[in-house]
């Protein structure tokens, strides 16, 4: 899939913020989900490239952005910091791609996209955020890609070509 | 299960006598392998074979005095790289040197990029390594050549399939198919069975060969190959991190036995994945600049 030209990358883990203008991008999403943030006032918008669904009991989190629990927040930090205001952000989703079929015995437990899809939905939940279109699971690998100026979110699959999938100036 | 309820159109024989630019693999790479896997192979016997190959060995050298490994001194020939870096290593850069060129280029049949398959193909290499230190199995040193080797056939395979994705997908979603169901529907075979038989062209040992053959299926050999079990689990982290999806995206099944089979389990998978990522992002800079 090809970046597109001029976007912030969002790489896996990573958590970046713009304000004003620009567009950010998570390419080649799987079971990650690629999930952005924008407050259509100050213009601050953010996205994280989320890898998986909790932080590891016992283990130091070097990288915020690569689980659900902890990017979340540290995503809302990041664009606070930028001049966002919580209670404005609105957010968009997708990703959290699955394998056709697990084994007959397969738990959810390896089914590691739909997990992503619930714990991002979940930490939002928690935070009172408001996610207003998410496109979530199935077997294709997506980029995504967020404008500031337009507020479009959108989706771009091998096969469906890009579309708009929301836009978050509301 | 095979579906033979359309006529093929290619033999597997065809897509090998009739596909242009078919990858190969040079016959010193394939000598290395065998060395490596021989108890009597050693050092010198190495560099013997590999000094037969002057392209092939400058690429070595260039990967192995790459930033990556960080030596204090230029390995200036090939004996001196395999005793400063061992054996295995050795075999994996020639892996890596021999299969490179073929594996950048884009692969329509599959709607992958430049550099695509090298992505997915690389990080399954690496994956598979890790799985069997973690399995703590003895093909550790195979996992790597077989997660590098495990869609060959969808290189040979591809031109065949260029512009039939679409309608490939459409088949897979209204039947409710796996991409290797479909490809079996369409042709009769697929790229497991096209790798295989490359493989076992190339005189690979039986247990690579069975790594393309059953890696979306490792249910199915029989006896067991924890080579293909490796290839299996790594190709499902790597399907699921995203690296060099095409349009086949994750349409494939994940067999949880594998894993069970390795001595893994569920719970310790999401900590598998962080492993794997960490791996793979340390093994890619090798490729950064020598490659």
């Amino acid at each position: 899939m090809t970046a597109v030209s001029g976007a912030v990358l969002v790489g896996m883990a990573d958590i970046q913020v713009l304000r004003g203008g620009g567009q950010l991008t998570c390419l080649g999403l799987g079971s990650c989900i690629g999930l952005c943030g924008f407050d259509p006032v100050s213009k601050v918008a953010g996205m994280v490239h989320v890898m998986l669904p909790e932080a590891f009991a016992g283990k130091l989190v070097e990288k915020p952005g690569k689980f659900a629990d902890t990017g979340i927040p540290a995503l809302l930090e990041a664009m606070k910091k930028a001049g966002a205001e919580t209670s404005r952000i609105i957010f968009a989703m997708a990703g959290g791609a699955q394998v056709f079929k697990f084994g007959a015995n397969a738990e959810s437990r390896l089914d590691i996209g739909a997990r992503n899809a619930v714990a991002v939905t979940n930490a939002l939940k928690q935070l009172g955020m408001k996610v207003v279109a998410s496109d979530t699971g199935g077997n294709n690998g997506r980029t995504v890609n967020f404008t500031v100026e337009t507020g479009a979110f959108t989706v771009r699959t091998v096969t469906a070509g890009e579309k708009t999938l929301c836009n978050l100036k509301g | 299960m095979r579906d033979n309820s359309a006529t093929p159109i290619l033999t597997l024989e065809d897509i090998v006598a009739k596909t242009s630019d078919l990858p190969s693999l040079p016959a010193a790479a394939l000598a290395v392998m065998r060395e490596t896997d021989s108890p009597t192979g050693t050092a010198q016997s190495i560099a013997r074979y590999l000094s037969q190959d002057q392209a092939l060995t400058a690429r070595i050298l260039r990967l192995a005095n790459s930033a990556y490994y960080g030596l204090a001194r230029q390995i200036i020939d090939v004996s001196d790289a395999v005793v400063v870096l061992g054996m295995r290593c050795i075999r994996n850069l020639c892996m890596v040197a021999s299969t490179y060129p073929w594996m950048v280029k884009p692969l329509k049949g599959y709607g992958l990029g430049p550099k695509e398959m090298w992505t997915h193909s690389f990080a399954v290499a690496v994956g598979a390594q890790l799985i069997a230190q973690r399995s703590r199995s003895t093909v550790s040193d195979q996992a790597f050549t077989a997660g590098l080797l495990h869609n060959l056939g969808k290189v040979a395979l591809s031109i065949w399939l260029e512009d039939k994705m679409a309608g490939m997908l459409a088949i897979a979603c209204r039947e409710g198919l796996t991409f290797d169901q479909v490809e079996r529907k369409m042709l009769g075979f697929d790229h497991c069975d096209v790798g295989s038989h490359m493989g076992e062209g190339w005189n690979l040992p039986k247990p690579l060969v069975e790594a393309m053959r059953f890696h979306h299926n490792p249910n199915a050999c029989d006896p067991a190959n924890p080579l293909v079990d490796c290839v299996h689990v790594a190709d499902y982290l790597t399907m699921s991190m995203g690296l060099g999806l095409g349009g086949d995206g994750l349409r494939y099944d994940f067999q949880e036995e594998a894993l069970l089979r390795l001595g893994l389990t569920p719970e310790s998978f999401d900590e598998l994945a962080e492993e794997f990522m960490i791996a793979y992002e340390q093994h890619e800079k090798l490729f950064e600049d020598a490659a």
